[in-house]
């Protein structure tokens, strides 16, 4: 489904003393159809880089990106646009990503009438369909995102997302501002919702037992680097690498 | 006997869309060197019944019942009198500490501002003061941090400059408000085990929904639901007998314990449920529960439930 090789992101600063961070120094892993993979490290390590990088929210330093076999870095912007809607990305702060100023049932409603496939009542329908497919009630579609919980407005955003019908989801933290018992909603909807409509999702957290819960396999990330890949048996129980046991260890006796 | 005693606590806003209802009938103590968890969701009311014991809430708040320190009503103190008392005897730890630091000033003239105020030191005084309660939460190179800028710490480095910063005017009391909130896992666990070394001998209040974190510092855990206690018992207890339905849902939603969630939302403290605060969202419910109202009763020595199945 989607293959990346090689994959460099360097950030410089600076106009005479030019300072560059390697936010991803060479990254190459693979997602077959239908699959989870967890992305996990500690902050700044570039987990939430290499998400932007699949979707070509930023341009790479350097590598390929394969997505269904197509070279997604050779697209020109009206072909990227065309692709777009297959590909789609969930925010860690759900209040952050919704407009303040539009209402729940318009927020969900925009990438329906962007995309143009449906009439006004079309729309309408899709919408309330949305609406109950995350679990929220036809009512908050007057509502605003200030009036909704957390939780409920991370719904909001799931229903943007699947509005286009995607094939493949990045979640960037979906949770990490939620409450764990909050949380837990969330993500067993999400786990729901991948059956149901065959998602691949690339699940990025900072947080190993979410991600074990979330994913088939898992990559561990540490300085810009994949430094351990695998099943999400396989990491749990037999971890190779001293940072995935660092990591370990950190969240058991937590 | 109990440093802190709170009987009857009630406090109210009134908002534009009703009165909120954050804290109802408290009663709660905690004895000297007592570390107590107190857990909740969002909007339990958790954080304003930390702030009313220091009295940092609007002047529209009503307020009624007794809290008492050292046998004096808090609640009675003028302000001159309370500005004494906080910081000085009880500090609080904010959470978010991104915000709750002055991003134009420097980390060490913020944490001296206290020092100087409370204890009376000297400029010079209170700069060796600071550095030295810097060097006690483990920032290397505290001399050269204390004249750094907020922004030039990262979070986990802010949150010690917090917690140095509480401990300044080594006070009795700390009220820490989610100390560890977005931390990452390792520095949590950094700043965890810093909270437990320098609490040792004080007295803490330790607001969090981070069941994991309490369990590490807190002596015992008390469980928040609707502005209301719903259990009470030491750390151990409340992990491996939970008594009430709500303190059993919150343990299970940990991803460790297999991710079941709690069916609906907490409700609004503008409208509270009839009879138990919990029954809509609880499977145990029956007639009783949707209109009598439960009292906390002990049913194991210092276990408390709030629960018609125990009474």
């Amino acid at each position: 489904m989607l293959e990346i090789a090689n994959l460099r992101k360097y950030f410089s600063s600076g106009l005479l003393w030019k300072q560059s961070v390697k936010a991803v120094d060479g990254v190459s892993f693979h997602i077959e159809r239908g699959e989870t993979l967890g992305l996990v490290g500690e902050s700044g390590c570039g987990k939430t880089t290499v998400g932007r990088l699949l979707l070509r929210l930023i341009e790479p330093t350097e590598g390929k990106i394969f997505f269904d076999d197509i070279d997604v870095l050779q697209l020109k912007k009206k072909e990227l646009r065309k692709l777009r809607p297959r590909m789609q990305m969930i925010f860690q702060d759900p209040d952050a990503s919704l407009n303040p100023r539009m209402k729940i049932g318009d927020s969900i409603a925009e990438p329906l009438k962007l995309q143009g496939h449906l009439d006004s009542d079309g729309i309408k329908d899709k919408v309330l369909d949305l609406i109950e497919t995350v679990g929220l009630n036809p009512e908050h579609r007057n509502r605003y995102p200030y009036q909704l919980s957390g939780g409920q407005n991370q719904r909001v955003v799931l229903a943007r997302v699947l509005a286009l019908n995607p094939d493949f989801i990045v979640a960037d933290e979906p949770t990490s501002s939620l409450d764990v018992s909050i949380q837990a909603q969330i993500l067993n909807l999400m786990q729901d919702l991948k059956r149901e409509m065959h998602l691949t999702i690339l699940f990025i957290s900072h947080d190993l037992e979410v991600v074990r819960h979330m994913s088939d396999r898992i990559a561990v990330m540490y300085r810009g680097k994949i430094v351990e890949i695998g099943t999400a048996n396989d990491i749990f129980e037999n971890p190779r690498h001293p940072y995935t046991k660092t990591l370990l260890s950190s969240s058991s006796d937590d | 006997m109990s440093l802190l005693s709170i009987t009857h606590l009630k406090v109210h806003f009134p908002t534009q869309d009703g009165i909120v209802k954050a804290v109802n009938t408290i009663d709660l103590e905690i004895a000297n060197n007592e570390r107590l968890g107190l857990i909740g969701e969002t909007g339990c009311g958790k954080t304003v019944l930390g702030m009313s014991i220091i009295r940092l809430l609007p002047p529209s708040t009503t307020i009624e019942g007794e809290i008492k320190y050292k046998g004096n009503d808090l609640l009675k103190l003028t302000e001159k009198e309370i500005r004494k008392i906080r910081g000085k005897e009880i500090a609080m730890i904010l959470q978010n500490p991104t915000t709750s630091l002055n991003p134009v000033l420097k980390v060490g003239d913020q944490i001296a501002e206290a020092i100087k105020l409370h204890q009376g030191l000297a400029k010079r005084a209170a700069k060796a003061k600071t550095v030295e309660m810097l060097e006690a939460v483990k920032i290397p190179d505290a001399t050269k941090r204390a004249n750094e800028y907020p922004h030039q710490f990262s979070g986990g480095m802010k949150e010690r400059a917090m917690i140095a910063m509480g401990l300044a005017c080594d006070p009795a009391m700390i009220i820490a408000d989610e100390p560890t909130k977005g931390l990452d896992i390792t520095v949590k666990k950094q700043i965890v085990k810093l909270m437990k070394e320098v609490t040792t001998q004080k007295t803490m209040l330790f607001i969090t929904h981070d069941l994991g974190v309490a369990a590490e510092i807190c002596d015992n855990i008390t469980v928040m639901y609707a502005g209301e206690l719903m259990e009470y018992a030491n750390t151990e207890a409340i992990f491996k007998n939970p008594l009430h339905p709500y303190t059993q849902g919150f343990l299970n939603s940990l991803p460790s314990m297999g991710l079941k969630a709690i069916k609906g939302m907490s409700p609004s403290l503008i409208n509270l449920p009839s009879g138990c605060r919990f029954h809509p969202r609880c499977d145990c419910a029956n007639a009783k529960c949707k209109t009598e109202h439960p009292e906390l009763i002990e049913v194991e020595k210092s276990h408390y439930v709030r629960c018609f199945q125990y009474a």
